[in-house]
């Protein structure tokens, strides 16, 4: 049995609620209860329609296992929420979620990770090299959340626009074209971000240390790279901290 | 060049996959072996979406990898293979020569399973018969991202 | 430093450690924002922008997918800042940088071990779950975001009273030699580990070569400068 869905359903307070869709993350469900919680008000109509059984199941299934990357998520919400509004079968619903777990994870992995993120953080990154403090870090953030606030509130409309044909969504050309020039934009920047940091930092040394820092930076990379199963930052970091105690003390 | 990573994990083409391993191995293709998504346009089109368009992605059955898994080693591109569970891959080995090592990337939560690693949940029966794949000559490992430390099958069933 | 502002950086650590994954991803986690804010708290904004950046080098080599498990630098770089400031002209970055760098790391055990509680919580619910009970759903959300809360202070706390550990033990006990050495170290691990977790997230495909094209115009930016 289907409801019509509402002329507005409620997409605020889901998405509102999506902002916190990773606040109980675990290794069983990883976003599954978080996901329940954001699809939880999109199916409020089904109890009003009469039906509390098709909306107690519906929020059960809405808890399940998910993963995907947290500004897509709304996209599965939205779509699984449709879904149950329109009374797909329960077991086509699980699988239009657990396929969407995968290509979201991918898609917003690239976008944003590996993309947008990286991106507006080099360009934050820049502009403190370049002397401009704390303007600079405000850029960042703004920029930075006016396409993480449009990412996630697309997705969440998107979702519920197309339900099971969700796929249609992702078709979209600005997103297509979107992940296509963020990783060369992305790589650019932080490119020419790492050399003006590079000067940044070093500003203070002056003599034998600059040598030594450009030894200690090109070993350390050298080892990160042929090591990288083994060798992580934060263990070359705490190792060459020691080594640098140890020889200041040695070495008065 | 050929199969650089025959993985198994039940989110087959997700973030770790595309971004975590492609661009270090610099993948050209990327084998997708479910037999339900072979027979589902729809899910192939969700899982082509989340992939890079210089990535070429092949969907393919058990019966159909065991079929071109020849061709697919002599590919000039780097290439990984996904699977969402062991039987696939196990099939795909056959008897050992086939496929020389398997990354364990994530088999997650079901009832029946136990936690063996933050990303490994197996059950009794599974990990018998990973070891059984093992005995076979596998090389089996779990890594689920390239910067992680490979664990051995022994230190975890 | 009076209690006024030790509680300020410890309440801006807990908003940035909620913020990494729990609630809302805005990336004030990121140590390019939690270091400065840190260090304009502290009347500090130059040692709070040079230790954001030191460790934003090292948060490039972090990619948040699926379940890895990784250090988590934003109440690390709070911490860090606090120690560098105390130890202004002794000490300096590279104390900051030992003080972050183990809070960092007790952050990403500290992530894992609140990750397995919430799935013992979860376990426990399981039957409410599956009868879909919402108000069982929001209420085992919301405490999962509070135990995240807790979880993100303990790490604030913990790097803020290592900050002090080491100014009261360490700070006079190393040589001027000594300091430079320990900026070295500091700097030197942060520029490795940001090109190589950089090109890491590039990959070997066409998008090097864009990367190579902005170190040659980053580079010369700076030489012109």
């Amino acid at each position: 049995m289907s409801a019509a869905p509402r002329a507005r359903p409620a997409f605020g307070r889901s998405l509102l609620r999506l902002f916190t869709v990773q606040g109980s993350w675990n290794y069983e469900r990883m976003q599954g209860v978080g996901m329940g919680v954001a699809e939880e008000p999109l199916l409020r109509d089904l109890r009003v329609a009469g039906n509390g059984a098709a909306y107690r199941a519906a929020v059960a299934r809405g808890a399940h296992f998910f993963n995907a990357h947290p500004y897509l998520c709304g996209l599965a919400v939205g779509a699984a929420a449709r879904a149950e509004h329109e009374g797909v079968p329960p077991e086509q619903v699980e699988r239009l979620r657990t396929a969407l777990c995968g290509p979201l994870g991918s898609l917003g992995d690239r976008l944003v990770w590996a993309g947008w993120l990286p991106f507006t953080s080099g360009l934050g990154l820049i502009g403190v090299a370049l002397g401009l403090g704390f303007p600079a870090i405000l850029g960042f953030l703004v920029v930075f959340n006016a396409g993480h606030v449009a990412l996630r509130w697309w997705a969440l409309r998107a979702g519920w626009t197309h339900g099971v044909r969700v796929a249609v969504a992702l078709r979209q050309p600005v997103l297509q074209r979107a992940t296509a020039v963020l990783g060369p934009a992305m790589a650019f920047v932080v490119g020419a971000a790492l050399p003006l940091v590079a000067q940044y930092l070093s500003g203070g040394f002056l003599g034998w240390s600059r040598v030594a820092l450009a030894a200690v930076a090109a070993g350390g990379f050298a080892l990160l790279w042929w090591l990288r199963a083994r060798l992580t930052g934060v263990r070359l970091g705490l190792a060459l901290l020691a080594v640098a105690t140890l020889a200041g003390w040695l070495w008065p | 060049m050929s199969i650089a990573l025959y993985r198994i994990d039940d989110r087959l083409i997700h973030g770790q996959v595309v971004v975590g391993w492609g661009k270090p191995l610099n993948v050209g293709f990327i084998v997708l072996v479910d037999d339900a998504v072979r027979g589902s346009t729809w899910e192939q089109e969700l899982y082509r979406m989340g992939v890079p368009a210089g990535i070429e992605v092949v969907f393919a059955s058990t019966a159909e990898a065991l079929a071109c898994l020849p061709d697919w080693e002599r590919d000039a591109r780097v290439g990984l293979l996904v699977a969402g569970d062991i039987d696939t891959l196990a099939a795909l080995a056959g008897d050992g020569r086939r496929v020389p090592r398997i990354n364990l990337g994530g088999l997650h939560h079901r009832p029946g399973r136990s936690p063996r690693l933050r990303y490994v949940y197996l059950s009794d029966a599974e990990a018998a018969q990973l070891k059984a794949l093992a005995a076979r000559g596998v090389e089996i490992t779990a890594q689920d991202v390239p910067t992680a430390r490979p664990v051995p099958l022994e230190d975890f069933t | 430093m009076s209690l006024g502002l030790l509680l300020a950086l410890l309440a801006w650590g807990t908003l940035v450690g909620l913020d990494l994954v729990s609630v809302p991803q805005m990336m004030i986690a990121r140590p390019l924002v939690a270091g400065p804010i840190a260090g304009a708290m502290l009347g500090d904004v130059w040692t709070g922008l040079t230790l954001g950046v030191l460790f934003e080098l090292f948060q490039y080599e972090v990619l948040p997918v699926g379940a890895a498990r990784y250090p988590e630098y934003g109440p690390a770089t709070v911490a860090a800042v606090s120690a560098a400031h105390a130890a202004a002209g002794t000490l300096g970055l590279g104390l900051g940088a030992l003080v972050g760098l183990i809070s960092g790391m007790a952050g990403g055990v500290s992530l894992h071990v609140v990750r397995r509680l919430n799935a013992r919580a979860v376990r426990r619910a399981t039957a409410a779950l599956e009868a879909g009970d919402a108000r069982v759903l929001v209420r085992l959300h919301t405490a999962a975001i509070l135990r995240d809360a807790a979880r993100a202070a303990v790490v604030t706390a913990l790097g803020l009273g290592l900050a002090l550990l080491a100014r009261t033990y360490l700070a006079g006990t190393i040589s001027a030699r000594g300091v430079m050495l320990l900026d070295v170290a500091a700097v030197g691990s942060a520029l490795a580990v940001g090109t190589a977790g950089t090109l890491r997230l590039v990959g070997r495909g066409p998008d090097l070569r864009w990367f190579a094209a902005g170190v040659v115009g980053g580079a010369a930016v700076a030489w012109l400068r």
